[in-house]
């Protein structure tokens, strides 16, 4: 006996061990807390930089194509007017040779004088298109434009003093001064106007030119841009994942602590459990065997004194045997409730279902309520785990009736099917909300079922009993005997 | 059964695992001039071997012993000494070990703490082939079937048997054979067996000692 309670004692160190070992781990928690914060900022501002970074980019992107569109297109459209403006000018040239030579070779003065208004109106829109096209100058078409607005302007001081001329002058010389000055003078404008021309489609090209340079510059920006984000994006990418990686290891580290601890606890439990069986085991047949034979011993050495005396004795030496009699008597009836208290002995001896059958006779005879057990078992000799489960489940469950319930009958049930033991004990009290209550004999139940790897369930409703459900799982190598008898009450009174 | 005559003394084999109790036990025989105590036992096993040694007429035996049980021991005592009659020493009143011991054949089950007062009344009825009970043990069978019919409301299935039933079952139960009682109710042997199977059916009992105990549950003898 006393080597159990040492054992006790180790158990208890254990626990303790385990209290301490919880203690730890919970200042392991606040380093955890501060690696959290640590990963958030780091992730806030690693993705914060890498979007920022991504819109900075699109903006610029978006703004190099507008620019883009927009300088093309004012290109185009100055390469365009310059075009139409030279073009002009070009027609009205030629235009106003014709009306020259007309104006020279009309005899008539009437008509003579419509071509020299219809040239005076050519002079002035030529003059017109030049003042247009001088305000789209750059610096360099500024010395062609002076050279071509020179010729122009000698151009029509040549012709000036032709408008004076009468028709015989005109007659007269005016072949001569087409060939020798209109002509000549009209073929430089005319190449004159040329190279503007040319000039115009160069500084398109260069226009065109720039804005190739220009999405080159773009495209290098767009390609800086592009490192740039994906190597922030994987250092990102990188650092989160071994942030990730490492709470994950930690929390997987937590788990195993989590479940090493609860298999602990429960193997604590257990052992505790089988401890105080042990215990009580123990106590029970220490004190039936040892003190309750001793015990019978004196009651039996008494009746031979007694008898020894015989008629020899007075009265008061026979009535105090009697009285040690009578208090031996009643010592052996409290030791031997204790002892059944502790551990019926009808478990070890007998076996399950008698117990059960015994402690359902006690507890009617105690209590107000009638139990009956009924029973569908292939053996008594249920290892015994089994049996000292099942009986303190049931102890515990009438326990709880007489207490709480106000119950008139319980039944208890106990099967055996393949692979499983179960056992009901079903009463007609006033029942329980099972989410208000929860009694550490439930408790209790469910720690000694969970033990055997067991599942138990509590059906109740106000007004309506309670029953409980146990269902142990049970492999028949496991039972002694296979004698398959299917034991009612032996005595059915009915 | 073999009786015992008037100048052969009545052979006891007694087995207690504790010395005191065999000394007291011991003691309070001799004190009979018609009691011999032949053999003594401190275990399950050497009761056994001591019972088929001497055959003695009676074996009174300690339920708890080491080794081998008393109930044990009962079934293995009267597999080699079937005339023996053997009465258990229990610390229990309970039915469930009584049962267990009539079902291994026991004639007599006694309450040690009272066992002083009654196991020469037990002996001298076991060697007459009648059982014999601790008055306690009696009478609590007796209040836990009133006891069950009251709560559970029920009928008393004893009351469905017959006069003749009701005789042959005392008869029975006070441990006479089927023969002694077709001569003593001067029946056929056959009507007795019919009888007998009529009645076990209507009380729903599936063995002799289960019969036995019905009838001290339900007071029929005691």
């Amino acid at each position: 006996m006393s080597s159990s309670v040492f054992s006790l004692a180790t158990q208890s160190a254990t626990l303790k061990t385990g209290i301490l070992q919880d203690i730890h781990s919970t200042s392991g928690g606040r380093g955890h807390e501060r690696l959290l914060l640590g990963s958030r900022v780091a992730l806030a501002v690693g993705f914060g930089s890498l979007l920022i970074i991504m819109a900075l980019a699109g903006l610029d992107a978006l703004r190099v194509l507008q620019n883009f569109r927009t300088s093309e297109a004012a290109i185009r459209r100055q390469f365009l007017f310059r075009n139409h403006v030279l073009n002009d000018i070009r027609s009205q040239i030629y235009l106003s040779g014709t009306y020259v030579r007309d104006y020279l070779l009309e005899p008539e003065s009437e008509r003579a004088d419509a071509y020299r208004a219809s040239l005076q109106q050519v002079r002035r829109q030529m003059d017109a298109a030049l003042e247009s096209y001088a305000g789209q100058l750059n610096p360099e078409e500024g010395l062609h434009y002076k050279a071509l607005k020179t010729e122009l302007g000698q151009y029509w001081d040549i012709l000036d003093p032709i408008f004076k001329w009468n028709a015989a002058e005109r007659r007269k010389s005016g072949y001569d001064f087409l060939r020798d000055e209109v002509f000549p003078r009209r073929q430089n404008m005319l190449a004159l106007a040329d190279r503007a021309a040319a000039l115009n489609e160069q500084q398109l090209n260069a226009a065109n030119d720039q804005v190739v340079g220009l999405l080159a510059e773009f495209e290098t920006r767009v390609g800086v841009t592009l490192v740039v984000a994906l190597a922030l994006g994987l250092g990102m990418a990188a650092f989160s994942m071994r942030r990730i990686l490492r709470l994950e290891d930690q929390a997987h580290a937590q788990y195993l602590e989590v479940a090493e601890a609860r298999g602990q606890l429960k193997d604590l439990s257990t052992r505790l459990v089988q401890a105080q069986e042990t215990e009580r085991r123990a106590l029970s047949r220490e004190l039936h065997d040892e003190v309750g034979q001793s015990l019978s011993a004196v009651l039996i050495e008494l009746r031979n004194l007694s008898s020894g005396l015989g008629a020899r004795a007075d009265e008061q030496t026979r009535s105090q045997v009697e009285v040690i009699k009578g208090l031996v008597e009643s010592t052996v009836r409290v030791v031997r409730n204790m002892a059944l208290l502790l551990r019926p002995s009808m478990l070890d001896d007998l076996g399950l279902v008698p117990a059960l059958r015994w402690q359902a006779r006690e507890v009617s005879k105690r209590t107000s309520m009638d139990v009956s057990v009924a029973a569908e078992t292939h053996s008594d000799d249920y290892p015994d785990a089994y049996k000292t489960c099942i009986y303190r489940v049931v102890q515990e469950a009438l326990n709880n009736c007489s207490r709480h319930s106000q119950a008139n009958t319980v039944r208890v049930r106990v099967q055996e099917e393949p692979g499983r033991l179960t056992l009901s004990v079903q009463d007609d009290g006033k029942g329980f909300d099972f989410k208000e209550n929860r009694g550490m004999g439930l408790l209790g139940i469910q720690e000694r079922v969970a033990s055997l790897g067991g599942a138990c369930q509590v059906h109740s409703v106000p007004g309506g009993g309670t029953l409980l459900n146990v269902e142990l799982p049970f492999r028949k190598g496991e039972t002694n005997g296979n004698t398959n008898t299917r034991q009612e009450d032996p005595y059915p009174v009915g | 059964m073999e009786t015992p005559t008037r100048d052969r003394k009545i052979r006891i084999l007694l087995a207690d695992d504790h010395t005191v109790v065999r000394r007291g036990l011991r003691l309070l025989l001799e004190g009979q001039p018609e009691f011999s105590v032949v053999a003594e036992a401190a275990d399950g096993k050497q009761a056994v071997d001591a019972g088929e040694a001497s055959k003695p007429d009676v074996v009174v035996l300690d339920i708890a012993m080491p080794n081998l049980n008393g109930i044990e021991a009962t079934q293995r005592i009267l597999s080699v000494a079937p005339n023996t009659s053997i009465v258990i020493l229990s610390m229990h009143a309970d039915e469930g070990y009584v049962l267990r011991a009539l079902k291994a054949g026991a004639k007599g089950y006694l309450l040690k703490d009272s066992a002083e007062g009654d196991l020469i009344e037990a002996i001298k009825s076991v060697t007459r082939g009648k059982t014999f009970f601790s008055p306690e043990i009696t009478k609590m069978l007796a209040e836990d079937y009133v006891r069950e019919i009251r709560a559970r409301g029920i009928e008393d299935s004893y009351e469905l048997l017959t006069p003749r039933e009701r005789e042959i079952l005392q008869l029975l139960a006070e441990g006479k054979s089927n023969k002694d009682i077709a001569t003593l109710l001067n029946l056929s042997l056959y009507t007795v067996e019919t009888h007998r199977r009529n009645l076990q059916d209507k009380l729903n009992l599936h063995s002799f000692a289960e019969l036995i105990l019905y009838a001290v549950r339900k007071g029929v003898i005691s």
